[in-house]
This record gives structure tokens, sequence and C-alpha cells, in this order.
């Protein structure tokens, strides 16, 4: 110990400090970059799993999402080329049970097996479908898989989740280490919120990886990462506040796994989807009955002790409001519904005159809206909309104007209007590279430090390096929801994980180009880093998005079920399925109707045959379909 | 799903804004990060539990004016050069935004963008900053102006190397006077007089009127006379020479010897605005000067709308006419040196940017009007001033002035000129406020200053 504190002292310690911090964002961005190509290394190839026959053609259509749109349009998922069919004439969708067909309002109407249909009706292998003067069946897919091609870095694997976490965690632990060695000697209080960190990281990889058998852990790894970095920043900040901060990591992991298992049935979600909805509004009324006013917008209430920030919440009900699967998409095209919703969402923020929040839930709402509708004309209508109301805003209420006075003259006025924004340039350039050290900044003297301005504070004590990984991390969300989108298993998924990266890194413009004055400031929160209770909460929240959207998110855990059914029903055990020769049909009864070579990208059978795959007498599954059906949801195991 | 997935690139438009934004934040922090942490605020750089410590400031012969010790800030020991090289070296709190601590605290630092204000070896490196000043001049013309506001200002016309800068009020940095901001006497002590100020310029712009009629008239001016009865009424009101003296018939150097403002008044009539506008502005006037990265006080001249009286007081540098020493003693550097003047410049080593600040042309005279205003300028010392005044074989040409400001204050005394001499190629502009005379105030300090560089 005293050669510990010797040590300390010899002057040479600014200058490790310096190499480690140096290191640092060297290892965040490992596991930023690596998160990313392992989770996109990881996903399911591009092969069909089950396919449609038109016996009249001879047309394969291999059947490659969850939910496959029907019909005349070229846009479809499965083009048919029939003028008697509807635009948008059904959709076949995977759910639990099996396939589906649902009618989404064709005019000819959908029969399976010559039976019209009304609603969604369960399909199985060897069922025929009839959407206008084509009849489809379905039947097992047999091409081999497409290579992806993805860039993966520098390695060809995929990195094992442990191994980022364990990263993840270095970064935390010379993080928190900065704070603990001092010229004065070795401090231990700092190693508290370290070691929550820890824990709580660990805790829910734990969770995940051992007790839900899942594969993948990147999105959680990035978030833990993000958390971390913020609550270390706070810790050395604001002591007072970081235990609200690891309190509200641990609720947020919490909300995190509650919405990852709520939305495990489409069922539940459609039948909670109008009451999360009407809650949503309600807190927003109570907010704005029982609000407080702090600094100027009225977005707060007191429980007690604690101070909550509803609009943060809403923020997930109004993706969950705003999304929808495809089926619903395609019988109920316009969004009247969402837009009334959003409308009053925004109605109620500007009266609490929480105009930054307004412009994330406006941003959001548009990408939801396009990727709902794809009517740039409906976009161009709203945002016109939308000028005029600022227009109107502007006229009626002219101090409005007056935050955006400074902007792009922060330095006239460096001890008034630009104080802040000017605060901000100054020690992000005085960190340098590097940063001066966790606890060494000056910014932290400045009003909301740790909150509006942190961007400003973890370049300064950290570097600018470690800020544009924290960046990029929050960039790349777009990115995980981008290569998510027709995997997931459904389009609810898809928008809404477009949706919740789409809210974070606007969000994250808003606050940094903010007070970087690239843009106005509106005194946003930065994710993950900000202090912030109901931020911290939300955000992790919006992850959940994220993580249903990646189809393994549900696979292992129904991976044993079905392997459980597969071998009481089908007689047989998934290992003497998988020791049949693939494409080999299992009593498939007319032979001369077996699909002939015209699909492209078709291959055949191990007996030369074209491939398909059989039914079981009684229209189930078969044991072979079902192994297929695993494979799907299951690949990776 | 696959509409949904090609509907979902709209998030691109999002992730490119994003990155175009921190790609705009990044760069503009390359380029223009030193001047955003050298704020006067930054607590790194000024706090007492200062991160770095700042490098040395050295006079030419590399005497010390300001070092740093312990985290604490020293200057020079002697009071009267910190209080001759305030407005030069600068204070500790940043208040005097001209000096080299506040422009150049990015090199004074070691600032970089790598290390930003982290004191390692490398910001260490070089942090020093070698001035060209004189440290006996300049205190020989502080005490020269013996408690007198003012500016003085000397450079070396051929090599742009300032050796004289002093500005007063002024106040000891090593002491601040608790009074600062609320005693009289200390009112724009944070001003450098010689850069962000202008003053009536008076007779000094006589020069201007001359040069004027030397492009009007190239082959006449010489020859213009004018009758001096120690008064004229032009355009209904009356236009006097100094304490009401008649100097007769007055050719162009008789005049200018006797500063004779019926003289020039009448020329300066002849010439018309418009003509004296455009030589002024060729000369300098209106325009935005640099010295490094601070922007010079324009000196004015804005002659349109003013009637005969006025323009007669025009052409002896009255009227709204106003003149700022440094560029006065550009103008100065730019007569004795064929017309165009040298870059003036406090420092051999300030990096690589600096040589682009100075955008527009250093031209003020021809090389013609410049010979025959040296001439004009060298026979004001030789047959009216006296060489007795400065040190021997130093050949100064020179003018004064005495721009009257009214409010029943003694008028600005000016001296400016330079000496016509390979050995001592010094230009200089000095201004005295509420003196005596041109020669028995800012004489005095020119000869002190001359003095001591000889």
């Amino acid at each position: 110990m005293e050669f510990l504190t010797g040590f300390l002292r010899s002057g040479v310690l600014p200058m490790i400090m310096l190499a480690v911090r140096a290191v640092t964002p060297v290892l965040a961005l490992y596991v930023v970059w690596r998160s990313y190509t392992s989770f996109q290394k990881g996903q399911r190839r591009r092969d069909p799993v089950i396919m449609l026959w038109d016996e009249a053609s001879g047309t394969r259509f291999p059947v490659l999402c969850w939910e496959n749109s029907i019909g005349r349009s070229k846009s479809c998922d499965i083009y048919l080329p029939d003028a008697t069919a509807s635009r948008d004439h059904a959709v076949l969708m995977r759910r639990d049970e099996g396939w589906f067909i649902c009618d989404t309002g064709s005019h000819s109407g959908v029969l399976v097996n010559g039976r019209k249909i009304d609603g969604k009706k369960l399909v199985n292998i060897g069922d025929s479908i009839t959407m206008g003067s084509t009849t489809l069946t379905l039947w097992n897919a047999d091409a081999q898989p497409e290579r992806r091609k993805v860039f993966t870095g520098f390695s060809r694997e995929a990195a094992s989740p442990f191994k980022l976490m364990f990263t993840a965690s270095l970064v935390h632990v010379l993080m928190g280490l900065q704070s603990c060695l001092t010229e004065e000697g070795f401090r231990y209080e700092p190693l508290l919120p370290l070691a929550a960190v820890l824990v709580m990281g660990w805790g829910l990889y734990l969770f995940s990886i051992a007790i839900l058998h899942r594969v993948s852990f990147e999105i959680e790894t990035v978030a833990y990462l993000l958390s971390g970095i913020g609550i270390n920043l706070l810790a050395a900040t604001n002591p007072a506040g970081v235990t609200t901060q690891m309190a509200a990591m641990l609720l947020g992991m919490l909300l995190f796994s509650f919405l990852i298992w709520f939305m495990g049935d489409m069922d539940r979600v459609a039948k909670f989807r109008l009451y999360i909805g009407i809650g949503a509004i309600l807190l927003f009324a109570v907010n704005l009955v029982f609000g407080r006013e702090v600094y100027g917008s009225k977005n707060w209430i007191m429980i007690g002790p604690v101070s909550i920030q509803p609009s943060e919440f809403i923020k997930i009900a109004f993706v969950f409001v705003g999304t929808s699967t495809l089926d619903r998409l395609q019988t109920k095209k316009n969004i009247t519904e969402f837009l009334v919703f959003a409308g009053v969402c925004m109605g109620f923020l500007f009266l609490m005159r929480d105009f930054g929040t307004a412009l994330i839930f406006f941003a959001c709402f548009l990408i939801i809206a396009f990727m709902r509708s794809g009517s740039i004309r409906t976009i161009a209508l709203i945002l016109v909309g939308a000028s005029l109301g600022v227009v109107l805003i502007l006229y009626f209420k002219p101090y409005v104007m007056e935050r955006f006075a400074g902007w792009r003259h922060v330095w006239e006025d460096v001890n008034g209007i630009g104080y802040q924004q000017t605060r901000v340039l100054t020690y992000i350039a005085s960190g340098g590279l590097f940063g001066v050290g966790l606890g060494k900044g000056c910014l932290s003297y400045i009003f909301a430090a740790d909150s509006d301005l942190v961007f400003g504070l973890l370049c300064e004590e950290q570097g600018l390096l470690m800020g544009l990984v924290v960046l990029l991390a929050l960039g790349l969300f777009i990115l995980y929801a981008r290569s998510d989108v027709i995997r997931s298993r459904s389009t609810f998924f898809s928008i809404a994980s477009c949706a919740a990266a789409g809210l974070l890194v606007f969000q994250a413009c808003l606050n940094v180009f903010g007070v970087t004055d690239i843009l106005p400031l509106t005194g946003v929160t930065l994710p993950f880093i900000s202090a912030g209770g109901s931020s911290m909460i939300s955000v992790w929240g919006l992850m959940a998005f994220l993580k249903t959207s990646d189809e393994r998110t549900y696979g292992a855990r129904r991976a044993s079920r079905h392997g459980f059914y597969s071998a009481r029903e089908a007689g047989g055990s998934p290992a003497s399925n998988a020791g049949r020769p693939r494409g080999n049909p299992v009593g498939t009864s007319k032979p001369h109707n077996v699909p002939p070579e015209r699909e492209r990208g078709s291959r055949q059978g191990a007996h030369g045959r074209p491939a398909s795959a059989g039914t079981g007498k009684h229209g189930r599954p078969s044991g072979g379909e079902r192994e297929r059906n695993r494979e799907m949801e299951d690949i990776y195991s | 799903m696959k509409t949904v997935g090609f509907r979902s690139i709209v998030l691109y438009l999002l992730l490119a804004a994003f990155l175009g934004g921190i790609g705009f934040l990044v760069v503009s922090l390359f380029l223009q990060g030193d001047k955003w942490a050298m704020q006067p605020y930054n607590g790194h750089i000024y706090a007492g539990d200062s991160t770095v410590t700042l490098g040395e400031i050295r006079d030419r012969d590399g005497g010390v004016l300001a070092s740093t010790v312990d985290g604490s800030r020293y200057y020079s020991d002697s009071e009267t050069t910190r209080l001759a090289l305030l407005h030069t070296v600068g204070d500790t709190e940043g208040y005097i935004s001209t000096s080299i601590q506040y422009t150049m605290r990015a090199k004074l630092a070691g600032y970089n963008i790598i290390t930003g204000l982290n004191d390692t070896p490398l910001n260490q490196l070089g942090n020093d900053i070698n001035l060209t000043i004189h440290r006996g001049a300049s205190v020989a013309a502080y005490e020269a102006l013996n408690g007198h506001n003012g500016a003085v200002l000397l450079y070396n016309y051929e090599t742009g190397e300032v050796l004289c800068k002093v500005s007063a009020p002024t106040y000891d940095p090593a002491d601040v006077p608790e009074d600062l901001e609320e005693n009289a006497a200390y009112k724009g002590a944070y001003l450098d007089n010689t850069l962000s100020s202008s003053f009536t310029p008076g007779s000094i712009f006589k020069l201007v009127t001359a040069a004027a009629a030397m492009e009007k008239w190239p082959d006449s001016w010489l020859d213009r006379t004018y009758d001096c009865e120690g008064s004229v009424e032009i355009g209904g009101d009356s236009i006097t020479c100094l304490h009401g003296d008649v100097h007769g018939t007055q050719n162009v150097y008789e005049a200018m010897g006797n500063s004779c403002n019926v003289y020039f008044a009448h020329l300066a009539n002849d010439l018309g605005a418009e003509a004296l506008q455009r030589k002024g502005e060729e000369m300098g006037f209106n325009r935005e000067f640099q010295f490094g990265s601070v922007p010079i006080s324009k000196s004015e001249l804005q002659l349109s709308g003013a009637n005969a009286n006025q323009l007669g007081w025009a052409g002896v540098g009255q009227y709204t006419i106003l003149a700022n020493p440094y560029h006065m003693m550009a103008l100065m550097g730019a007569i004795a040196k064929e017309g165009e003047f040298v870059q003036p410049k406090l420092t051999n080593n300030t990096g690589f940017f600096n040589g682009f600040s100075q955008a527009s042309s250093r031209k003020l005279v021809t090389g013609e009007e410049a010979r025959a205003l040296k001439s004009l300028l060298r026979n004001d010392v030789e047959s009216y001033y006296g060489d007795w005044m400065f040190p021997e074989s130093m050949n100064v040409c020179a003018k004064t002035g005495t721009g009257e400001v009214g409010e029943g204050k003694d008028p600005n005394c000016w001296m400016v000129g330079f000496c016509d001499s390979s050995r001592y190629p010094y230009a200089f502009a000095v201004m005295v406020e509420e003196g005596n005379g041109g020669i028995e105030s800012a004489g005095t300090v020119v000869s002190a200053m001359l003095g001591a560089l000889a």
C-alpha cells in the first residue's frame, strides 16, 4: 500500500492516466463495433423456410419472411401475376402455432382447400390457398442456403458474448479507476458505483444466457457499456445523484426484460395496445394537471420523494401505438388513428412547453408514418401541416423565437445567450482526444453539465475519442434495426425497432448538436449518458424493441419446446429426423405433381428430384417440417 | 415485409444527418479548437489549480516578461516594465484581449488538439514566446509619457518587428489595483490605445492632404502657394492657425513645417472632398487592418456632406476625422519604404497560419509620393523641429499634430515619422492625450524612445 501511495505521488500518474484514457476508447470502440458485426454474423441466412407452389403454372414462390404479403402489386413479398387477384390480397404469416393465411380485404377472397376463409386461418403443408384464379400449395422448401456476405471487421467469426461483455467491463474498470487513483492516494468510494454497474451488467448477462438460453447479447452489451460510461462519469461529477442513476439502470433492465416477455405474445400485444394508448394520454393529462414546472418546462411530476418525467415513458407507449403487424397494415391503410394520437401527445408536450421532446415525438412519428404508409405525399402533407403549426406558434408566441436568437452566434455573447454552448465547445477542445481525466473537468461547474451538456463533460474528461465512440454506438442502433427489418417476426417489430433507433439517434442529434451550436439548443438528454432516472429507464425500454426485432430473441426458448413436441407427436426424435436426407419428400402421394425446375434458385434434392417436403396424413406438419420451422427459429443453437 | 424493409431506408437520412453533424463538429474542432479552448473563462488555464503551465514570454534580449512558477503567473521584476508592457504582455485574468497572453494562449499553453490542455511534455514543447519588444525603449517611452494617457508604437519598417508598444492608462498586472473598475484614472485601461482606439489626428493629416495634391497636380503641387493671415473665412466660418500665428505666403514645404492650417484648408477646398476622400482611403483610412489576429480600430474619414468650412478643417485633420496609431505607424513605414509597408509583428515564432492573416494590400502611396512625402517630413525636422531633439545620425523625418478634442480638454498631441537610416530603420507613431503640443509632448516621447534605441 505504501508503495502504491508513493507511486501515486511520484508525478508519473498523470501520464499513465493519459495513456489509460487513450486505451479506453479503443476498447470501447472494439465492443461497439464487434457487437454490431457479431450481431450481423449471427443472423439467419436468407433461405426459404417453406414455399408456395402454383400447380397451374408450375411457379414456385419461396417464402422468406415471417410475414409475407401476397398480391398483384409488385411490391408484395409474393407477387402473383394474376389480374383477378387484389393488389394486396393476403398475408401469409408465421405465428407460434404455425403458418396463417389472412385475407387483407381482397375482392375475391381467400380460399383454403376450397373453403372461403374469414380473417385468418392456420394452414399446413399440403394445404392449397386460392387467391383470385391462382391456387398455391404450401410446401417445405429445400434450397441451399445463400451465403451472406457480411463485413465483420477483421475477424470472420462472431465474437463471443462473454468476450464482449468482458471488454465492456474492462472499459468501466479503467474509467472507474481514474477516480480511485489520485495523487493524494487511493480512494475507495468510486468503487461502489463501479461494482454496482458490473453486478447489474453481469446479472443481466447470466439471466439472458444461462437462464433464458438466448444466443445473442450484443444489444445488451452496448447498452450496458453506454450506461456504465454514463454512471462512471456521473459518479465523479455528482456522487449524490449516482444512486438514482444506478437504480434507474436496474429498473431499466427490468423494464427491458419485461417488455421482451410482453411482446413474446402477439395476441397479448394486440389486446393491450388500446390500453397502452389510453394510458399514455391519461399520463400526459396527469402530468399537465399535477406537473411541476422545472426550468420553464412543466414535464415533471412528483410522487413522494421521487420526481418522474412521464414523457420519457410515453415514448415507449408511442412506439407501441404506432407500430403494426403486416395484416393490419394491409387492411387498415390509413394512419388517421395514429395521427390523432400523435397530435394529442405533441399537443400535451406543447402545453408543457417541452419543445425538445415534442420534436423527438414528431421525428418518431414521421418514421413510423412513413414506414407504415410509404407515402411521400402523406409525409409532405404532415410536414407542411407541421410548418404551418410552427408559424402559428411563432406568430402567437413570439418569445419562442428567442430560443433561436443565439444560434450560430454563441461567441458573440459568451456570458449571455451563448453561455452553455461556448462552455461546452471550450471544454471539448480543452479535453483534446484523450480528455483531462475523470472528475477533473471544469464543465462540471456549469449548470446541467451532467444532463443537457453531458456530451461536453464526456469529451472534456474522457476525450473526444470516447465521445465519438459513444455517438457511434448510438448511430449503429439504426443499422441494428435496419438489418433486422425483414428478418423480424413481424412488421410490428420491424417498425418498432426502426422507430426506437430513429428516436434515440434523433434525440442524440438534438442533444449533441444543440450544445455544440450546430442546432439550436433544445435541452434534451443524451441517451444512456445523461443523468436522469426516467431517461435511463426509458432508453432501456426502447432497447427492448431492438431486441424483440431480432428473431433470435425468442428462438432459443422455443427450440426446446418444439423439440419436445416433435418427438412426441411425430413419433420420432429430432435426431432421427435430422438424419433423413434433406429434401426427400415425406409421404408425398403424387410424384408427378412435383414442381418442375422453373423457379430461380431452385436446387435439386438428394435424389435428383425437385425439392419439396411432405405433410403428414392428417395435415399436421410432419417431423421434417417441424424441424424446418425449428431451424428457422433456432439456427443458432 | 419487403416494402417495410425498403421504407426503412429512410433511417439512413437520419443517420447521414447524424454523421454529417459529427463530421462538421470534428472538423470545426480541429480548425478552431485552439480558439475555443483559449477563452478567458477556461478554468484549465486561468484558475489557481490550472492544469497547464503557461510558457514564458520574453523580450527581444531574452529578458523574462512573464513566467509561470508553481501554477502562478509572474511578471517582470521591474514595475515600470510591467506598466509599460501590460497591453503587450497581458494580464492574468485575460481582460486585455489584444495582448499576447490572450491572443496566443493556445501557444503559451502548448495547446494542441491531441492532448488538449493536459500538462504533457508535448504541451510544454516550445510553448515559450519570444517577443520583438525592446524593453528599454518601451520603458523610456512610458516614462516620457509622464503620466499622460496615450499610445506609443514603433517598429522596424524593414523587418516588421515591433520594438515598442506602450498604451496608457495602464496598471500593474502583478498588483492589480482594487479600484480598477471604479477609478476614473483607469478608465479604458483594458484597451490598447495603439490598436483599439482612434483619435483626432490634427496636423499629421496634412500629409494626406499634401499627397492628394500630388496626385491631382503632379506637376504643379510644389508651386502652389497660399497667403496666411493667421485666419481665413471659408464657407461662412473661420479657419485659424494654431495660436493665431500669421505665416504669410506659404509654399507646401513652409506650410508643412509651420503646420499652416490656412494653407491646407485652402488646398483641401481646391482639391475637393472627393479627391481628398479617395486619397485618404487609398492611404488606409476606413480600412480594416489586422495585427496578427487582432483587428485594428479603423481610421475614419467621412467627407461626403461636408461644407466648405468643414472641408477646410478636414484638410488639417480636424472635422470628424480619426486616426489610429497602428495605421499611422504603418503609413510612416510605407512612406519610408517606397510606399509599401512591411506587416508589423510582435514575435518571430507565430506559427504557420499567421502568414495568411494579412489579405489587404500593403501599398499605401506610390513610390513617387512616398519620396516627396519623405522629403517634406525630413524638411520638418531639419528646418523646423531641429535634429538636436533626436540621437545623432538618425535622420528623423516627422510631422507633429495637435488634434483638438473639445470639451475643454487639451489636444491630442501627435508625432508620427521614421528614421531615414539603414542603421535605424524605425517608423513610429506617438499620441499623447491632453498634451502641451506636438513637439513638447509627443516629441519628447519619440526622443526618449529613439534615445533608448540608439
